[in-house]
């Protein structure tokens, strides 16, 4: 069975210059793409890509890499999620917030063909690594006709598939800030049916620098629970500077679900993804903060 | 319909191809090549049945376009066999009796084959990991399992 494609055709190139300059010439009828896995399925839902007829295989670019750089952790766009459980780069507290998400995502299969940069520039609002992602202060380095610029994710996702992405731009790299040693993550993925394959429901990452009971850091990443992933920055807000206690941290998931917007749809009632949102939230600060301490 | 031409070496031979920008990676293989041993279920990478190995990964021929795999090295369950001896998963398999109508079973040894590939020593729990992504509706889990972890024992003594 062959998919009806109108594809007209399908680019390789070997530059960054070759890729942006394809890019521009095909403006809306291109489209980027690296591991490709999501170009299949939502093609079968149709709509979405009825207007893609170019496709642009950024694979050939050398942006296949895990690399410390000046203090910074980078990720090249087109690494591979199973890279990221593999690598000892993040084996440390941390990052455990962002191999949690990884082996969340999918599964095994899928991972070693699907990129780090393909889930940040599909921009789903239910995309696993990008909370993590959010919760680390990570920015990305995006390469365009004007050269390259710097965006911070947070202010990257603009809308359920829409990126801060301007024509003719391509992801080329995330870039990790240093953390210390006794930051504490966590990221935890509720779905609807437990399998590997199913998407989340609502997921969560968070993020605790402490000193001793002090947090002097707070971050609180949602998913799943409005148009874009997003940092609950009202609800982190009332953490920084305080003494933690499990009062305190249960107000701070009350907020965070307070600061959702979800939807309804076949996978969960707002009303529950709501609901969820605070039980995740608080379990995840609760497992961010228990880490830190060790 | 546009057609491209790629290479790509299937179970050790070199094949030149003339594909179709549509064409997933499942299509040519079982179509233009013939070999029909890599199934497809789903179609939508849910169930695992098209699991093949790509340059030594399982990766899945239904979310793959062919054209992606221009000079790739890929494997399928036809490449495991020497002749007419069977691979040490595809006696496993049929030993710890992980098959029944066989629809999952070349997805299963080939998701097998790249993680003893990779962890000639895999544990348990890694197995079930590694086979998290393919569905069976007869047989079960265990016996797969089992046969994966029998299969890596039998390649461990072979290598000594």
């Amino acid at each position: 069975m062959s998919l009806q494609y109108n594809l007209e055709n399908y680019y390789k190139p070997e530059t960054m210059k070759q890729a942006v300059d394809l890019l521009l010439k095909f403006g809306k009828t291109a489209k980027v793409i690296a591991g490709g896995t999501d170009i299949l399925p939502k093609r079968q839902c149709g709509a979405q890509f009825d207007t893609i007829t170019h496709l642009i295989d950024i694979s050939n670019l050398g942006l296949n890499y895990i690399k410390e750089s000046k203090g910074n952790l980078c990720i090249g766009a087109s690494t591979n999620i199973n890279s990221l459980v593999t690598a000892s780069a993040f084996h440390s507290n941390p990052y455990i917030g962002l191999i949690e998400a990884a082996e969340a995502h999918s599964t095994n299969t899928i991972r070693n063909q699907a990129t780090v940069g393909g889930n940040l520039c599909n921009a789903s609002p239910c995309a696993d690594l990008a909370l993590p992602l959010l919760a680390l202060s990570a920015c990305v380095v995006v390469a365009g006709p004007k050269g390259n610029h710097t965006i911070q994710l947070d202010t990257f996702f603009k809308g359920p598939n829409c990126t801060a992405l301007l024509p003719g731009e391509i992801l080329l790299e995330i870039i990790i800030p240093n953390h210390q040693e006794t930051t504490g993550a966590s990221f935890i993925k509720l779905r609807h049916h437990q399998t590997e394959v199913d998407m989340a429901v609502v997921n969560v990452a968070t993020q605790l620098l402490l000193d001793g009971n002090n947090c002097l850091r707070a971050m609180i990443a949602l998913g799943s629970v409005g148009p874009t992933s997003f940092l609950a920055k009202k609800a982190a807000g009332i953490l920084s500077r305080q003494t933690l206690n499990k009062k305190l941290i249960e107000q701070a998931a009350m907020l965070a679900a307070d600061e959702s917007a979800p939807i309804d749809d076949n996978r969960a009632t707002a009303g529950y993804r709501k609901e969820m949102a605070a039980v995740l939230v608080k379990n995840s600060l609760e497992k961010s903060w228990e880490r830190s301490r060790k | 319909m546009k057609k491209k031409n790629i290479w790509m070496n299937v179970n050790g031979e070199w094949h030149d191809l003339t594909v179709t920008l549509q064409d997933r990676l499942i299509d040519t293989l079982r179509d233009q090549i013939g070999l029909t041993g890599t199934k497809e279920g789903c179609g939508e990478g849910e169930c695992g049945a098209c699991t093949i190995n790509l340059n030594g990964k399982a990766v899945l021929a239904c979310l793959m376009l062919s054209v992606q795999a221009d000079g790739a090295q890929v494997t399928t369950i036809e490449g495991l066999q020497n002749g007419t001896d069977l691979h040490p998963l595809q006696t496993a398999f049929l030993t710890e009796s992980a098959v029944q109508c066989g629809y999952c079973t070349p997805g299963m040894i080939m998701a097998g084959h790249a993680l003893i590939k990779q962890n000639p020593d895999p544990d348990k729990t890694t197995v079930k990991t590694c086979l998290a992504n393919n569905l069976c509706r007869c047989t079960g889990y265990e016996q797969p399992v089992k046969a994966v972890l029998k299969a890596a024992g039998e390649m461990r003594r072979k290598i000594k």
